[in-house]
């Protein structure tokens, strides 16, 4: 039998490139953190930087603040998605969910963080709009809404933020499940729909989730750039006050930033297990419930405030766009004007030419990195099907997992290492080492994007193409690539977005030597001029959005006349 | 099979490693020595490309850099490209990594904006390179007389190791249409504070703003403040900023947030204050106030205010790491910033408003009429306004007074 | 030239799928092979098109013409494959679906005219810049067909080529196919489970591997 051993190269490729920076990294973040960094004159291990950590005076309140807004958000974005999605799927308000769906995922966090800041804080637009007439208010008031100590803002901002991703990993999970006919089996037997959503579909469902849950819950614990924006101050949540001590001119310091960063992914990684352990508990103890017989649910009455909140996510999502552009325009606007008093180009003018710079250099990076991983995924995906018909299993469990562990692992528990790394091979601040280090979190939403559709695919055509052309390449090229154009596209931009959107890789691998829109929107937003930050994040959002509209537009145009591409 | 794989997967580790290696400067570098003429400086700067790490919050300063940069490609055919970073501290603790990773030659940061406790870190851990500002005609036209914080950096001596750039004093702003009369000392500002429920706030420390507030304050109330330019080790800690707390422990309850949150830094300060979500907002720029009203970011009724007894001032400079390897282009770089014409444009209050670190008095008839030209902004204290400039307590005390700050307000 | 199926075993996990298989077709000739679904019928056809999982192992040999197929790749086996579905490409229009059956190394010229030629014998002139997705089942049906011949298969597989057509399509399209084969004169080899499909005396029957009469 001829084997086609190339193609194995992709894997193995894969696992390097995802694995080596993650686990290497870990370890020489983790070496400091045990007191051994030569460099710095410290030789001798022992535990006495756990130690200073926990009697740092801001630890206790920074994991606080860190525990409340992550697992808050992780569990409320998970309730609310659910909810919109039972109360809401097959209505006519579906439609418009699922066209709201993208734009909303488009938009990169920190844009969206300060949209959402200079919409609610004591000085934003809402209070602008009915102050003085309703609330008699000259001057903004005292109140603790945006980075307050506990996090309920970052709360509040991760769950608009990630509501729409677990809404859109549930309908994909969802289709992976026979819904319509667990449906229609469930109706005829009486049951309401809540109830079949609550004991026919979630359970099927949840197997499916648990990762896409998990990254959620990951990410909510160690986010940085949104932290910033509209986190707590004093102090800042743990990552934060991490990536603070990296930073710190005392280097010692480093030393009690790897500590933290040991501390975080100990913290991660047990919230991710007691969610595992909870969401087993839950499923044993909700068996017998399940089968009980009650078929109707108090659940159900409230449906309205489904429709309603499926409308406020878009609009939430609209007027931060709005209150981004008029600001971006603003010359004078001040409290309590509902509008600017004067509007002006000069901002836009003058950030231009910076801002054409930083947008080649993001685009460039967000290209480079999600095509290297487009060609590692297809070619991983074209190995599972040769593996397939060459009689050996692939664990797709197993892959998965793979895909998902950068994303589960907190950025900053490793990346003072890579960037560690880095500098010991003198690659750091390169292009090398910039696409590399977004090349480890794009490669995962490319695959996740784009691996069902491409094992859906129906390999007779290629065989077909096969036994016609007699030519392997230009069956795949001619044949299996345009047929699967508009997924690959897809996931590609996906993958941009996921770049584009990239605050501590570009940081730490970079040298300083690249900024990226999101680095300088990031940077901005602690700035004092509202103007150019608005500018900046309209022009962060601004560049997902092209490639997006390229990504969907470009096979229509391509297709125009063929009817069974566009479906 | 495998074997080809693991063939062709080293075959492109090494032709990453080639590609690594080929990165390295074709040209060789200079040693900084006391030899050294400004002529060879200058031969050998020509071509060389600076990356000057400076942190990039305020587009005015951006554009101050980038016109700067212009002028030293035209006259020295040196390239100098900023590298906008959030925290200077990120900067240290990457030229540190470089050393710990063994790169000593062709580091990423030829020049770096720095003073204080940075400095004394790079200085301390041997990140610097050697003193060259001896060597630098423009140096000789600094105040190093009349501005002894040009020599001293928050009590770290400089010993040439850094050229000075710029001025700064705390100041504070206020809004002289809603505030009549300004507080004239760190006590009238508590009074002012209560008067003002929810309007008065300050920096957390360990920003830098926040740090150097409760230093401000400290200064003013400290029984005896002599003790704050010894090492904090060899005073009672305790005792010597008992004021500091008792004074802080009544004014948060008034402050805006009820004390509860705080701002990040004065640029968030000045936001609030233009909202008028706060009253008295801070800088560490006397031109802050005016620039920020030529650019429509507060109203031009905002005035600035020093305390009576004086405020703290310092001086910031630029350094050259140990590992750059384009030393002799950031020396043309550093000599340039510190020439009348840099110096003259900085402070100008339409292009940044920085004060200038040179004397007045020994410049050419040129070099003072560029100054005499400066136009004065609205809001600007004359030099005779902004009143005694208080040194900064010793850079020990920074590190002690942020950590029992932490300890006593972080919930 | 003829297609020689000698002794052929196939099983999975040491369990035999179906009795052995021994047939002889010649050219021009058309052998139907019956039996229930499930039965493997599919899986010779993957077998002599090489692209069966090597999960199944194989005993017994393949000829066409005196060449062993089985150590050769699908694309050099030249033998052409009819599925039930049209698997005609959506991204293609009817003439490119068609070019793409044809040898590079002829000149345009020469590949239009055979295009036009065939979709003439099919009755389906002007038909060249149709998109795929406008075409009635039958049309796609025949293209299909002529889609594989293009190539100009040295034998063809049909796997149940007719069993989703509506009863009148199904007559024309299996008289329409049966044709086709006579005339290129090639080796055919047609999986069904619908006697009417059988095609000659006799059939093979894949559950017995017996011979029977239709």
């Amino acid at each position: 039998m001829r084997v086609k051993s190339t193609l194995v190269l992709f894997p193995i490729l894969c696992l390097i490139l995802l694995l080596a920076p993650i686990l290497l990294g870990l370890v020489s973040t983790w070496l400091p953190a045990f007191g051994y960094m030569p460099v710095i004159g410290a030789t001798h291990f022992s535990l006495s930087y756990f130690n200073a950590l926990f009697q740092h005076p801001a630890f206790t309140a920074s994991v606080t603040s860190t525990l409340v807004s992550g697992i808050g958000a992780t569990v409320l974005s998970l309730a609310l998605a659910f909810w919109v999605i039972m109360h809401l799927y097959g209505t006519r308000s579906w439609a418009f969910l699922q066209k709201s769906l993208s734009p909303l995922l488009a938009m990169p966090h920190a844009a969206f963080a300060i949209g959402i800041a200079l919409l609610i804080s004591p000085s934003g637009w809402l209070l602008r709009i009915i102050s003085p007439d309703i609330t008699g208010f000259d001057s903004p008031p005292d109140w603790l809404i945006l980075k307050d100590p506990k996090g309920y803002s970052l709360l509040f901002v991760l769950v608009l933020k990630e509501t729409p991703f677990l809404i859109l990993m549930i309908l994909s999970a969802l289709n992976q499940i026979k819904f319509r006919e667990t449906f229609w089996v469930g109706s005829s037997l009486g049951y309401s729909s809540i109830r079949i959503w609550s004991r026919l579909v979630i359970p099927q469902l949840m197997p499916k989730l648990r990762l896409p849950i998990l990254a959620v819950a990951a990410y909510s614990l160690s986010v940085v750039d949104i932290s910033l924006i509209v986190g707590p101050s004093a102090p800042p949540t743990f990552a934060v006050l991490i990536n603070r001590w990296f930073n710190d001119p005392d280097v010692s310091m480093r030393l009690l930033g790897s500590a933290g960063a040991v501390v975080l992914f100990l913290i991660v990684a047990l919230v991710l297990l007691s969610i595992l352990i909870i969401e087993q508990l839950l499923a044993k103890t909700t068996a017998s419930n399940l089968v009980n017989g009650s078929r109707r649910s108090i659940i159900s009455t409230l449906r309205p405030l489904a429709y309603g909140l499926n409308y406020s996510l878009s609009i939430i999502g609209i007027v931060c766009l709005a209150v981004l552009i008029i600001w971006s325009f603003t010359q004078v606007w001040r409290f309590p004007d509902a509008l600017p008093s004067a509007y002006s180009l000069k901002y836009w003018a003058k950030s231009w030419p910076n801002l054409v710079d930083l947008s080649i250099t993001s685009v460039t990076i967000a290209l480079a990195s999600t095509l290297i991983s487009a060609i590692i995924v297809v070619g991983c995906l074209e190995f599972e099907v040769w593996a397939k018909r060459n009689g050996q299993s692939i664990n797709h469990q197993r892959v998965l997992l793979l895909n998902y562990l950068p994303l589960l692992i907190p950025q900053i528990a490793f990346i003072f290492g890579v960037q560690v790394l880095l500098l010991w091979a003198h690659v750091e601040g390169t292009w090398f080492s910039m696409v590399w280090s977004h090349l480890i979190f794009v490669l995962p939403y490319v695959f996740l994007t784009l691996s069902g559709v491409y094992r859906g695919y129906d390999q007779r055509f290629y065989d077909v193409a096969l036994t016609l052309s007699g030519s392997k390449w230009k069956s795949f090229y001619q044949i299996k690539l345009p047929m699967l154009l508009k997924p690959l596209l897809y996931s590609t931009a996906i993958g941009c977005s996921v770049s584009l959107a990239q605050y501590l890789p570009t940081l730490f691998a970079g040298a300083g030597r690249f900024s990226t829109v999101t680095t300088e929107t990031v940077n901005l937003a602690s700035g004092s001029d509202r103007r150019v930050m608005a500018v900046y994040a309209l022009w962060q959002f601004a560049i997902p959005l092209i490639i997006f509209a390229l990504a969907i537009g470009l096979p229509n145009r391509i297709f125009k006349d063929r009817v069974a591409m566009k479906s | 099979m495998k074997k080809t794989a693991l063939s062709i997967l080293s075959a492109s580790a090494l032709t990453l490693a080639l590609a690594a290696c080929s990165d390295s400067p074709d040209s060789k570098d200079i040693e900084i020595s006391q030899e050294l003429t400004w002529d060879e400086i200058v031969d050998k700067a020509k071509g060389q490309k600076v990356y000057f790490n400076a942190w990039g919050g305020s587009e005015t300063i951006n554009d101050y850099i980038s016109w700067a940069a212009e002028r030293v490609k035209e006259d020295y055919g040196v390239e100098v490209e900023q590298v906008k970073v959030t925290e200077t501290g990120n900067v240290v603790s990457r030229i540190l990594a470089e050393k710990t990773a063994g790169r000593n030659e062709d580091g990423s940061v030829d020049l770096v904006w720095i003073n204080g406790e940075n400095f004394k870190a790079m200085k301390e851990n041997e990140l610097l390179a050697q003193p060259y500002t001896q060597l630098l005609p423009n140096y000789e036209l600094v105040d190093t007389e009349g501005k002894p914080t040009t020599v001293f950096d928050f009590t770290t001596p400089v010993d040439n190791m850094e050229a000075p750039w710029g001025m700064a004093q705390l100041v504070f702003m206020f809004d002289s249409a809603k505030v009549p009369q300004a507080p004239g000392s760190i006590t009238e500002l508590m009074k002012f504070a209560a008067d003002n429920p929810g309007r008065v706030t300050y920096p957390a420390p360990p920003s830098f703003h926040g740090t150097t507030f409760i230093k401000q304050a400290l200064l003013e109330l400290a029984d005896d403040a002599s003790a704050l330019y010894q090492p904090v080790d060899e005073s009672d800690f305790e005792m010597v900023s008992k004021p500091l707390w008792d004074f802080l422990d009544q004014l948060h309850p008034t402050m805006w947030r009820g004390g509860e949150a705080f701002t990040q830094g004065a640029d968030e300060m000045k936001q609030l204050l233009n909202d008028g979500e706060i009253l008295i907002s801070l800088s560490f720029n006397p031109n802050d106030a005016s620039n920020a009203i030529a650019n429509q970011e507060l109203p031009d009724t905002v005035r600035t205010y020093v305390h009576n007894s004086g405020t703290i001032g310092n001086t910031h400079f630029v350094a050259i790491p140990y590992n750059s390897s384009a030393k002799a282009g950031a020396m043309v770089f550093s000599n340039f910033l510190m020439s009348a014409e840099a110096q003259a444009r900085k402070a100008n209050p339409e292009v940044w408003g920085d004060p200038t670190v040179l004397a007045y008095n020994k410049l050419d008839s040129k070099g003072k009429a560029l100054f005499d030209d400066l136009p004065i902004g609205v809001a600007t204290l004359s030099a005779d306004a902004l009143g005694t400039v208080l040194r900064e307590p010793h850079t020990s005390w920074v590190a002690a007074l942020e950590n029992e700050w932490q300890k006593r307000y972080l919930k | 030239m003829s297609l020689l199926i000698n002794h052929l075993k196939i099983s999975i996990n040491g369990k035999s799928l179906f009795p052995e298989v021994h047939m002889e077709i010649t050219k021009g000739n058309i052998q139907t092979l019956m039996g229930p679904s499930g039965c493997g019928k599919s899986t010779i056809l993957a077998a002599i098109s090489g692209t069966l999982s090597t999960n199944f192992s194989i005993a017994g040999e393949i000829f066409l013409d005196d060449l062993p197929l089985m150590n050769l790749p699908t694309e050099e086996r030249q033998v052409g494959i009819l599925f039930q579905d049209d698997l005609l490409f959506p991204h293609f229009n009817v003439c490119q679906n068609l070019m793409f059956a044809l040898p590079q190394n002829i000149s345009k010229k020469v590949k239009l005219s055979r295009i036009f030629q065939a979709l003439e014998s099919a009755g389906l002139q002007g038909f060249d810049k149709r998109d795929i997705a406008t075409l009635s089942g039958g049309q796609r049906a025949r293209i299909s067909m002529l889609r594989a011949l293009l190539a100009e298969p040295k034998a063809i597989l049909l796997d149940e080529p007719f069993s989703k057509l509506d009863a009148e399509l199904k007559l024309s399209f299996r008289e329409f196919v049966f044709n086709k084969i006579k005339e290129m004169n090639i080796p055919a080899l047609l999986v069904s489970h619908d006697r009417a499909d059988c095609y000659g005396d006799q059939y093979f029957d894949l559950q017995t591997g017996q011979f029977k009469q239709c």
